[in-house]
């Protein structure tokens, strides 16, 4: 389980962001006190930093320079400053990435799973069952047989497959989808996730995309 | 500066002159002096007036003449006193003297009003990122309960885009520099708009359909994400409701420009109105059948364009289509820079 730090000074967003990332399958740690953050940091040596800007007792700017100097743990500057200036100064400190309050928290997922995705490389292969997924090729094939999914075929079922342990929102879909500009609406997802299903029916698999009724789907 | 005017102006000393030189002309006939003498007595006082009075004249007009020239060839001529050399006669240096003053407290009045008005732009900036918590906070808050009402996360995010009209209101007004130009992809500035706009337009089953996106031009991404995204709502607000609306995103580059057009299939807007649809406050016929608008949106998207060096514009038929097209001109120049 990845280990997310969350450096941040409002306590409700604190308290939801813990339950946002702990629902999404990671082990959220919230710094409560702030007068030795960089040490903290270090201490607690997380796999991925949400740093706010404005925290007590040191800008966050600051400690970020003064963190890079001995760790190179990724960090997404979180803030509620918006202008490009702030932008460039904040990845020219160090950050892996910047996101603005108010964020939509799938997107911050998104983007959270995104550097997770680039620290371990670029998986093109992933196996599912006794299937395995090109993803550069955007087949699924299982012994002989092989189909060919659409892009946006794919990018459903890679997502239900990277999360394969919990169930995914149809807004989690959405927003994949459209972060791969496929900007599809309501009724295309639908028709998808059903093309999807047939495709893997004439795979031969046991496939199951279940559908939680107002929650979203599972792959199991 | 008139010799005429300057006369007539001292009338008073050409009126004395010719009383005194009607005077000695009556002494000089009371004391029966010879012709030539009274001739060349006269003619040495009028020449003493002429040549004084010129010198006086000639020696003003320099300076004055000078003075009206800057002032009226100045933009901003306020100014002048900097531009003119400082006269060489006790009225002259009085007047300048006055002016320097008169100056001087003037400047200190606009700058009470200019410190005046970047703390309040400042408090506003600063106001504007502080209520952003509280909404980050609403929204992370609503994510994580299971049945949240959608129209809650509607209303939140009406209340984002107003804040971001304000901050950009604000932004646009200043004289300082809070924009950066940066070489940007086209194709990403839209997947954030996409990204940014996603639940209104899902909700409200608006297509967004793009294409030609693979360019790259010079602003300040935000401002541009800021100016789409008020397009972008405008769309989505005066769509016509119908089963196929859509918005286009599409570019094309000619010669040095790069021109990205925006296009819907909503109701228009009326012709008449479409010369003001960029005027403060301006809200039209749309305005007023809608919900109310409080026509800004277009007005600070214009004013933002205009800083960045780009321009927009607007064409529309009604119940057909509207269509916004925003040109950069990507000089060579900026090559350069980079």
């Amino acid at each position: 389980m990845k280990k997310i730090l969350i450096i941040e000074d409002d306590v409700q967003i604190r308290i939801e962001l813990k339950a946002l990332l702990e629902n999404s399958l990671y082990e959220a740690i919230v710094l409560e006190d702030f007068s030795s953050t960089l040490e903290e940091i270090l201490r607690i040596s997380p796999d991925l930093v949400l740093l706010d800007i404005n925290i007590p007792y040191m800008n966050g700017e600051l400690l970020l320079a003064s963190l890079r100097k001995r760790s190179s743990v990724p960090v997404i500057m979180v803030t509620s400053r918006n202008s490009e200036a702030d932008e460039v100064l904040a990845m020219s400190y160090g950050a892996d990435d910047y996101i603005t309050k108010p964020y939509h928290p799938t997107i911050l997922l998104l983007r959270i799973a995104a550097i997770f995705k680039r620290i371990q490389g670029i998986q093109t292969v992933l196996t599912y069952q006794d299937a395995s997924v090109n993803l550069q090729k955007g087949t699924i094939s299982r012994g002989d047989v092989v189909i060919n999914l659409t892009k946006n075929e794919m990018i459903i079922f890679s997502y239900l497959l990277n999360h394969q342990d919990r169930i995914v929102s149809r807004d989690e879909l959405m927003t994949d989808l459209w972060n791969n500009n496929e900007f599809i609406n309501d009724n295309a997802l639908t028709v998808n996730i059903s093309r999807l299903r047939t495709k893997l029916k004439e795979l031969g698999i046991d496939a199951k995309i279940e559908t939680r009724k107002g929650i979203g789907y599972i792959l199991l | 500066m008139k010799l005429k005017k300057y006369l007539l102006d001292h009338w008073f000393i050409l009126l004395l002159f010719s009383f005194f030189f009607f005077l000695i002309f009556l002494f000089l006939l009371a004391f029966k002096v010879p012709l030539a003498c009274m001739i060349a007595i006269l003619l040495c006082f009028f020449l003493f007036f002429l040549i004084s009075i010129l010198l006086l004249f000639f020696r003003k007009k320099s300076f004055f003449d000078a003075l009206l020239f800057s002032t009226s060839a100045l933009d901003k001529s306020y100014l002048v006193l900097e531009t003119i050399e400082s006269p060489h006669f006790y009225e002259g240096e009085l007047f300048c003297d006055c002016l320097y003053e008169i100056n001087k407290s003037m400047n200190e009045n606009v700058k009470i009003y200019e410190d005046a008005t970047r703390d309040f732009k400042e408090y506003i900036e600063m106001w504007i990122h502080e209520v952003k918590v509280p909404l980050a906070s609403l929204i992370l808050i609503l994510h994580n309960q299971k049945e949240a009402d959608k129209r809650i996360l509607t209303e939140i995010r009406k209340i984002d885009h107003f804040l971001e009209q304000v901050l950009y209101y604000v932004r646009q007004e200043s004289p300082e520099k809070d924009y950066l130009i940066k070489k940007v992809s086209l194709e990403q500035i839209v997947h954030n708009v996409a990204l940014h706009n996603k639940d209104d337009l899902l909700e409200n089953h608006v297509e967004f359909i793009t294409s030609d996106l693979s360019f790259f031009v010079y602003t300040d991404s935000k401002w541009l994400e800021f100016i789409l995204n008020q397009v972008i709502r405008n769309a989505i607000k005066y769509r016509k409701e119908s089963e196929d609306d859509f918005i286009t995103i599409q570019a094309k580059s000619e010669g040095e420009q790069v021109i990205l057009t925006i296009e819907d299939n909503g109701i228009g807007i009326l012709s008449s109105d479409l010369p003001h649809v960029f005027e403060k406050t301006f809200t039209g016929y749309n305005g007023r059948i809608k919900t109310k608008s409080t026509g800004m949106g277009l007005f600070i998207a214009k004013k933002l364009c205009q800083r960045l060096g780009h321009e927009i514009k607007i064409d529309s038929e009604i119940s057909k289509y509207t269509r916004i097209t925003i040109t950069f001109f990507n000089h060579s120049y900026y090559d350069v820079v980079q």
